[in-house]
């Protein structure tokens, strides 16, 4: 019943599911797809996550995020169902795959998280300073919940974040500099965790850059993190990995982060997203 | 908001160029596109140093545990700039060579020569991540002692689980013995590992000040003293 509820949600992209990674797709099946198609130790780590996934409780997540998504909201009163995620107005199937983007309305290449923002300010008139806007970390705030649900819509589609825009092209670039670039007092840099396959932090199988069928995962946000038992965004795994580094904490407004998304995106391109999926 | 490192200037100075460079060809009227700077100008390196330094890309005036503020975990040395190597990989020969080198005049070694600390403290401080984080979430080193996170990357003894980023270091003391040898091997590897492998993973624990001497001979002693779990 449980169940059954869930994946009603996303009945209408369902039709004619298969293993093409151009329709959608639920993201236990993803996963599965991918475990069988590598030797990885990286995606089989967590048993007990594979089991959990049809129940992933960001499923609820996302149900809160679409009734957010097509309430009428903020001073304005409209929905978020005018904002277009570079597909059109409203259109999600398989936006947040081709996102970081370049948006001509305002000038910038955005992630998910950015242009959320943007809508929910120009559009539908909340301040920066609302908690529906400000407030971006828990599976109780909007953000959580709208990027989930917009998220979702794209579960199972091949990463493809556009690199036409000479701004898009210029961040992901940028972003690259960024992930192999050390400094601070622990002279780390992303590539230090994420540049070899099979390497553990502890107990943890940490994702390679290198190895697409790790990465996808490794960039699959939003997840529901057992151990944080929250739903974790994009913005909260730099943010983390940022605090580990020992390096300071990253805007989530600023390109920077959005430069290294556009890099990390790109570095999955091709291979299912798992939305929402699942992590540690 | 700006220390005057050479980093910091030298970006500074670039911004005004690039900012001066759009003004000329902005139309007067357009007064909003004159603060934005042309990132499709820079090259990829120069567009990371300004993301990084002059777009409020990180919280860089927070104050940091060894003095100072957030702004110096992000400005780059002479090895951060050698090891970043687009792609990963190491750098050529020459450059590996000169890391070494500066390596080996960066490390000193405490009068009275390699002690041994007290194994105890050392599995601890081998175990323990807590020390230098910063920002959502800052660790207050008056409340905690310093860890050296040893169990990240090392299997050291076997009661806990360590990572395998680094090679296990189970038994150190118990197959290579306690030599004045393999004492300064072992402590130099601690202190600045890039004199034996340049461009290592591994954080320069003693050159940088993240570990004090009391703490790597505590490590020391965790790794040699035949009384250590890692050498039963």
């Amino acid at each position: 019943m449980f169940k059954k509820a869930l994946l009603a949600l996303p009945v209408a992209l369902a039709v004619g599911v298969s293993a093409n990674a151009d329709s959608w797709q639920a993201p236990e099946d993803v996963l599965q797809g991918l475990i069988d198609s590598v030797d990885s130790n990286y995606l089989t780590q967590s048993e007990q996550n594979l089991i959990m996934m049809p129940d992933n409780p960001a499923l609820w997540t996302a149900m809160d995020g679409e009734e957010l998504f097509k309430t009428p909201r903020g001073p304005n009163n409209v929905s978020l169902e005018a904002c277009d995620f570079g597909k059109g107005p409203g259109v999600l199937e398989g936006a947040y795959v081709e996102m970081p983007r370049y948006f001509e309305d305002a000038d910038r290449v955005m992630d998910l998280e950015n242009r959320l923002v943007h809508c929910m300010v120009t559009l539908q008139g909340f301040s920066p300073d609302d908690p529906e806007v400000k407030a971006r970390h828990g599976s109780n705030s909007d953000h959580m919940k709208l990027q989930t649900y917009i998220a979702m819509q794209s579960s199972g589609m091949a990463w493809n974040p556009p690199l036409e825009h000479p701004l898009e092209k210029a961040l992901r670039d940028a972003g690259e500099v960024m992930f192999y670039r050390r400094s601070g007092i622990a002279d780390f840099n992303c590539n230090t965790c994420h540049g070899e396959q099979g390497k553990r932090i502890r107990a943890s199988v940490l994702p390679s850059k290198d190895a697409p069928e790790e990465w996808t995962k490794a960039i699959s946000w939003p997840a529901f993190r057992v151990g944080h038992d929250n739903v974790r965004s994009s913005q909260h795994r730099i943010r983390g990995c940022y605090w580990q580094m020992r390096m300071p904490r990253i805007n989530p407004n600023g390109d920077a982060s959005i430069a290294l998304m556009s890099y990390w995106t790109d570095a999955a391109r091709g291979q299912p997203a798992i939305l929402p999926d699942m992590k540690r | 908001m700006f220390k005057k490192t050479p980093v910091a200037a030298g970006i500074a100075a670039f911004a005004i160029i690039l900012f001066a460079g759009g003004c000329a060809v902005a139309d007067a009227g357009k007064t909003d596109k004159m603060d934005k700077v042309d990132y499709t100008a820079m090259t990829p390196q120069e567009l990371a140093e300004y993301l990084i330094f002059e777009a409020n890309g990180f919280v860089l005036d927070q104050e940091v545990q060894e003095g100072g503020t957030t702004m110096q975990r992000m400005v780059q040395d002479d090895l951060h700039k050698a090891c970043s190597v687009i792609g990963g990989g190491d750098p050529d020969q020459a450059t590996l060579d000169a890391v070494r080198t500066a390596a080996a005049e960066s490390i000193t070694y405490p009068e009275g020569g390699i002690q041994l600390g007290d194994w105890k403290k050392g599995r601890e401080i081998a175990w323990s991540g807590f020390g230098y984080r910063v920002g959502h979430r800052t660790d207050d080193h008056s409340k905690r002692e310093v860890g050296g996170n040893c169990y990240n990357c090392h299997q050291l003894a076997t009661d806990r689980t360590g990572g395998n980023v680094g090679p296990s270091l189970t038994g150190y003391g118990k197959t290579r013995g306690t030599s004045d040898a393999i004492l300064k091997y072992a402590y130099d590897m601690i202190y600045n590992p890039h004199v034996y492998f340049p461009c290592t993973n591994m954080p320069r624990f003693g050159a940088s000040g993240f570990l004090t001497q009391e703490a790597i001979a505590d490590i020391l002693a965790y790794m040699f003293d035949p009384e250590s779990p890692v050498n039963e």
